[in-house]
């Protein structure tokens, strides 16, 4: 579990979130939507850790992560893997050396160890035979499914995901979508996805939650978003004419 | 401009404290200490190369040029290159030259990792990005540099001696001779000791301006340009002080 309490942070004068309190639950995906500018990836980057935020506390299971020590919090990030909006993989180094990468830095295995890890990784994304080529050789939905790779080779208990669709066709964003949802049931693990995907949202999301403007304006599941009253999320949610549509036959 | 200064200062220092910490795993490091004496140190020994041949050429015409004087023993054309070589060219001008070919390497190279999330993605998996990526750069270029400088000395000692061999201006003898007149060895000390210190200014700063937050690809060339002009005046100043307390 990861538990937000009244976090803030700002840059200079500009307030990016205000007063956020939530619960991720552990086994479960949960999704952060929002319109551009919201303050999704800022908060997908505080709870990780990667922004020190301002006030409020970060507490994963009963430990206050942005209280710690430095050591403490490397134990903590040698829980998590993140998949970022752009993949971040490594330019100098092969899809099969990416996903090795935090193995190397980590353990002591043997090289046949970890190879032996890099493969089952690698095919649980479906990727068996690009492990040789460079990121700049891969399409898009290639590298994110990379990323998942490397973001799971550690076997973490949480699980990031910054815009996992975007620039991504809509076939490939499902099996994206559906791969991260079986590891996450898979390995039981507690995951964030940061999204503005609405396909996202009614196919993955077990607990969605809204920003507006900096602040949490709703939280609950995919199936309450259709009978939400809230007038910002309706206005989020169902501003596509085929999402006004859904809404209508679902009533 | 010193509020500026100071972030900045601050900011550098701060960095200073997250790269020299002892790296995760030795062999990581010597792997990517290799890597680095490869692409930054290796790779300039050509340029380095033909800058210094073309420089020590340079010196010997110019020195026998103003050197008309008969009661000035031509010898002297010898004896002057050596001196402008050891004491400036082979490390102030060369440290400049590696200021634009490896700062802006450097800058360019870890400001793309910033811009791509690469360091963040590091960040997440519990690596200090700033000892993995800049530590081994680090000492890299301050063992290699002071090799190429020295390699710069004797290539431009060679240009000289190609163009006497050429012209005929003086004998390859009184040439030979000035080389070897009055030689002090502290000078090579000074300027290795120089260089290693240029070498720390440029790898450190051109980082420090790669590793800051960027917006945009715009930021990034941004950073590299104002780097390179940072470290150059810091070459300077430093050269001054150097000079004042190693030679006075």
């Amino acid at each position: 579990m990861i538990y937000v309490y009244n976090i803030n942070k700002g840059f200079g004068e500009q307030q990016v979130l205000s007063e956020i309190s939530v619960n991720f639950e552990e086994g479960k995906t949960n999704l952060i939507i929002g319109a551009s500018g919201s303050g999704k990836t800022v908060l997908l980057k505080a709870i990780a850790g990667l922004h020190p935020i301002d006030a409020g506390r970060i507490l994963y299971d009963d430990m206050v992560f942005n209280q710690l020590e430095e050591k403490e919090r490397k134990l903590i990030h040698k829980k998590m893997g993140m998949l970022f909006q752009g993949s971040a993989l490594f330019d100098f180094a092969t899809a099969r050396e990416n996903v090795r990468f935090p193995l190397d830095f980590f353990t002591d295995w043997s090289m046949a160890k970890k190879n032996e890890r890099v493969d089952f990784c690698l095919e649980r994304v479906n990727l068996e035979d690009i492990g040789n080529k460079y990121p700049s050789e891969l399409s898009g939905g290639m590298q994110k499914r990379v990323g998942i790779a490397r973001a799971i080779v550690m076997n973490p208990r949480y699980l990031f995901c910054d815009e996992p669709n975007s620039g991504l066709d809509p076939q490939t964003a499902i099996v994206i979508d559906r791969l991260i949802s079986e590891i996450t049931h898979e390995y039981n693990m507690t995951t964030i996805i940061n999204t503005h995907d609405m396909n996202s949202v009614m196919a993955i999301g077990e607990k969605v939650v809204f920003l507006y403007e900096g602040k949490k304006e709703w939280e609950g599941s995919r199936e309450n978003i259709l009978y939400s009253d809230n007038k910002t999320l309706n206005d989020f949610v169902f501003a596509s004419e085929m999402a006004r549509l859904v809404k209508k036959s679902k009533f | 401009m010193i509020k500026k200064t100071l972030e900045l200062s601050g900011e550098y220092i701060l960095l200073m404290k997250r790269v020299f910490t002892k790296p995760e795993k030795w062999r990581i490091f010597w792997k990517q200490y290799f890597v680095e004496t490869e692409s930054l140190g290796l790779s300039s020994v050509a340029l380095i190369g033909i800058i210094s041949i073309a420089i020590g050429a340079v010196l010997v015409i110019q020195t026998a040029y103003n050197i008309e004087n008969p009661f000035i023993p031509k010898m002297y054309v010898g004896y002057m290159v050596r001196e402008s070589l050891i004491l400036e060219f082979s490390c102030t001008m060369i440290a400049l030259i590696l200021a634009g070919k490896v700062g802006s390497n450097i800058s360019s190279d870890i400001g793309t990792m910033r811009l791509t999330e690469q360091i963040d993605a590091m960040e997440m998996m519990g690596i200090n990005s700033a000892n993995y990526l800049i530590l081994p750069k680090l000492v890299a270029v301050c063992v290699f540099n002071p090799i190429l400088m020295l390699f710069s000395f004797l290539v431009g000692i060679l240009g000289g001696w190609l163009i006497v061999a050429a012209t005929g201006m003086i004998t390859l003898s009184q040439y030979a001779e000035g080389l070897r007149f009055a030689f002090n060895g502290y000078y090579i000390v000074y300027a290795i000791t120089k260089m290693i210190v240029f070498s720390f200014i440029i790898v450190t700063v051109s980082a420090m301006y790669g590793y800051s937050p960027k917006a945009n690809s715009m930021e990034v060339g941004r950073a590299s340009t104002r780097s390179i002009v940072t470290i150059c005046l810091l070459i300077l100043i430093t050269d001054l002080m150097l000079t004042q307390l190693m030679l006075n």
